[in-house]
């Protein structure tokens, strides 16, 4: 898999410009049947690593139980953002992590380290409302999280957590070290939660 | 479990499938236990029932993606992807690669289709609901398009038989608008669900039901006997379920028809052609392309049914030039590839529930609320025809709560593993009507890699589906407030056509005259006897309930007409 990604992006880094806008791309691929090129997402340093893995080990962090680092997390998230996500987000995750760069937040206090994540989660509040998320149901079973596409891609700290829960709580650390894992319950029956009653995961 | 396939050497058979799918698998089970033998041809590769559910018990951290759909895969997958996430690790082998199997939108279709044994019944909703009396007779009544050449009546019997063998959970409501069927134990409602269902009953008097599921609840005989067992309540059934606990072809109609001994499976292999022979006015067999080696075979039978989904089936029948035929067979009244219907969705609307924060659930139902059509019913009208239900339900948060919320560190990790406050919301789906200019045709020169026309859709909601969109949304959000939920906020999607409804019909339509239809009473082709026509494409209107448990009756019922017409030497 990992030759014919790159060679995907290889073809994405000729043909990417030659396109003005994504509905235009939209267009274009309508009309040939097939689906667009897609972008490179910059090298990760040594420095970037490390630099995902504190932060995704401040909302994660270890307890009893493991914490993001320890459940895999940042060698997952920047997986997932070169596999699952386009340029738009890939661009604003590289623009997040060159802005902590520039604040030396590996060099920073641990208070001020937590500053810096409180105000950055402040902004992509701010941030987040002009993209309007919201859950369609599509009947059956299936939902689906509609975000309204916006030229820019969604905020940093939106991708880190969004791929910082999502790596941590479907990790065999996190799951099981969370929740009560039922792979096959067998029954479906209502019941009542008892105190401190761990929940289930299917 | 599955023989080597043994091909009779002179090609003959007494039936022809094509395709393998919901309606191809109930054909061939009927035909086959009727004393026929049977080919059953499925243009795509083999899946061998639990053997080839290699994803079925993954756990979630197996799957490298974790769900979501990498760019490779969206790519190959780029219509399917329309969906949501289809193409993901989970179930993306279960779906066609449509980059190799191209087809052009001259206006936007959403065409999500599967390519192998079984067929879109791998992984389908399993909800199933019979139409009403009404139903049959609304084109009539409503003056549009044709009359449904068959009533409520005719195919009534055949509900009970396909719902008997299919295994149904739900619950007996005595419904006019929504017919009682022939069913296993309903499924047990969350506690903020019978709090909506009775708050329904009383403020606006419209009933909710748990939905009609083809999972077994508890297995009966005809069940157990193809080693079907009950639903573990794991709800990944779309992966596939080792249990076989819900129905598809692969847990159902084929190991029964196997059971006969008379069915012969042919797999990798495309359908480009019926031949026609003019001087008995009969199809005599079909023309069969290789998806590998591309090699060509012919093979031959009294009668054949056309399963293949209803728009490669009318592909097929267009593709199927004869002098006799120049606008492919059966299509003397031009019917061919018109009409497509679907039902419309991805509106609706959701809501915060307030308590029941003890009320909590053990297992993962595979299942939901249905609310059953309430527009242009009874004393209701409305400007636009026809109606819609819903289906949705209640479920409690779990750590996906996080994303959107503030916090980060400790406290926000242990509150993560605490079940969440619940939510509830529902989806439409709405009756399309018949149109004949939404259709398909066979481009004039493009092809696929098989010599064959590639598909050109030129289709779109009309005035009344989009009319009868802005209702499905308000009128959830009143419901979801008449129950007293907080935060109600509606929704419609905006980036959908026809097809993402994925019960693509209309294309071969039924009816009484060979002017205005392609098929008769039976599903026979009108100017074409020994060809049946019984999957979507036959249907003359859509109404609003989910459609396979109607394409499969119609299909037995259709089989069992066939083998009585040709006891008759009638075919």
């Amino acid at each position: 898999m990992l030759n014919r990604r790159n060679a995907l992006k290889q073809i994405a880094m000729a043909a990417g410009m030659a396109f003005s806008s994504p509905t235009l791309m939209a267009m274009n691929r309508r009309e040939a049947g097939e689906a667009g090129p897609e972008s490179q997402f910059s090298a990760i340093s040594a420095d970037d690593n490390a630099l995902i893995g504190m932060v995704a080990e401040m909302i994660i962090p270890e307890s009893d139980t493991a914490g993001a680092i320890r459940a895999g997390v940042p060698a997952f998230i920047i997986m997932m953002i070169q596999d699952c996500y386009h340029q738009p987000e890939q661009l604003s995750f590289r623009e997040g992590l060159d802005r902590l760069h520039r604040q030396n937040f590996m060099g920073l206090s641990a208070e001020q380290r937590l500053q810096s994540l409180t105000r950055m989660e402040e902004e992509t509040i701010q941030e987040m409302k002009a993209f309007q998320v919201k859950q369609t149901k599509m009947g059956d079973n299936e939902d689906r999280e509609q975000i309204k596409k916006q030229a820019s891609g969604l905020p940093f700290w939106r991708l880190m957590k969004e791929l910082t829960l999502l790596g941590y709580f479907t990790s065999e650390e996190g799951i099981k070290g969370s929740f009560e894992y039922v792979p096959v319950p067998g029954k479906f029956e209502l019941t009542r939660l008892a105190p401190g009653q761990k929940i289930y995961a299917y | 479990m599955f023989l080597n396939l043994t091909i009779d050497k002179s090609h003959r058979y007494d039936a022809i499938v094509v395709g393998s799918g919901m309606t191809g698998g109930m054909a061939a089970k009927e035909l086959t236990e009727k004393g026929l033998q049977v080919l059953m041809i499925e243009r795509g590769k083999e899946i061998k029932h639990i053997e080839d559910y290699d994803t079925a018990l993954m756990a979630p951290w197996e799957f490298q993606h974790r769900g979501k759909v990498p760019h490779y895969s969206a790519e190959e997958l780029w219509s399917n992807s329309r969906f949501g996430s289809l193409a993901n690790e989970e179930t993306g082998k279960f779906f066609t690669n449509d980059k190799e199997n191209p087809f052009i939108e001259k206006r936007p279709f959403d065409w999500i289709r599967a390519y192998h044994t079984g067929g879109k019944s791998m992984h389908w909703g399993r909800q199933s609901y019979r139409w009403n009396k009404a139903d049959f007779e609304a084109n009539a009544k409503d003056g549009i398009a044709i009359d449904w050449p068959i009533r409520y009546e005719d195919l009534e019997p055949w509900y009970t038989h396909v719902e008997k063998f299919v295994g149904i959970s739900g619950q007996k409501e005595g419904l006019s608008v929504l017919p009682d069927g022939h069913f296993l134990p309903a499924m047990p409602m969350h506690a903020p669900e019978r709090h909506f269902s009775e708050a329904m009953k009383k403020k606006l008097g419209r009933p909710v039901t748990i939905g009609r599921v083809a999972n077994l609840s508890a297995p009966q005989d005809i069940h157990t006997s193809l080693g079907r067992a009950s639903c573990q309540y794991r709800s990944k059934c779309s992966r596939g379920c080792p249990y076989g606990a819900y129905y598809s072809s692969l847990s159902g109609s084929i190991p029964a028809a196997r059971k006969t001994d008379r069915l012969s499976v042919l797999h990798d292999s495309i359908v480009s052609e019926i031949i026609y022979d003019e001087k008995t006015q009969r199809a005599t067999g079909v023309r069969v392309v290789n998806q590998h080696t591309k090699q060509t075979q012919e093979f031959f039978a009294k009668i054949i049914f056309l399963n293949a989904g209803s728009m490669n089936t009318a592909a097929l029948l267009l593709n199927s030039k004869s002098d006799r035929f120049p606008n492919g067979l059966g299509n003397d009244s031009d019917q061919v590839g018109r009409n497509i219907m679907d039902h419309h969705l991805g509106v609706g609307a959701s809501a915060r529930v307030e308590g029941f924060e003890k009320e909590y659930f053990y297992g993962q139902r595979p299942n939901a609320l249905y609310i059953p059509r309430f527009r242009n019913w009874g004393n209701d009208k409305q400007a636009y025809l026809r109606g819609f239900g819903y289906q949705g339900g209640a479920s409690r948060s779990d750590w996906k709560r996080g994303v959107g919320a503030k916090g980060f560190g400790l406290e926000f990790k242990k509150d993560l593993t605490q079940p969440g406050g619940w939510s509830i919301g529902f989806g439409g789906f709405g009756e399309v009507l018949p149109n004949p200019e939404n259709r398909m045709y066979l481009h004039p020169d493009k092809v696929d890699a098989w010599g064959i026309p590639q598909i050109v859709f030129d289709a779109a909601f009309g005035e009344n589906e989009l009319a009868m969109r802005k209702d499905m949304m308000n009128s959830a959000a009143e419901m979801l407030e008449a129950a007293g939920f907080k935060n109600v906020s509606g929704n419609n999607r905006q980036d959908t056509h026809l097809g993402l409804g994925i019960h693509d019909m209309g294309t071969a339509r039924m009816g009484r005259s060979p002017k205005d239809s392609v098929l008769n009473a039976f599903n026979q082709v009108h100017a074409c006897k020994n060809v049946f026509v019984t999957d979507g494409a036959a249907m003359t209107s859509s109404s609003c309930v989910n459609p396979s448990i109607t394409y499969m009756a119609l299909t037995a019922r259709a089989a069992d007409h066939a083998v009585s017409e040709l006891k008759k030497q009638n075919l």
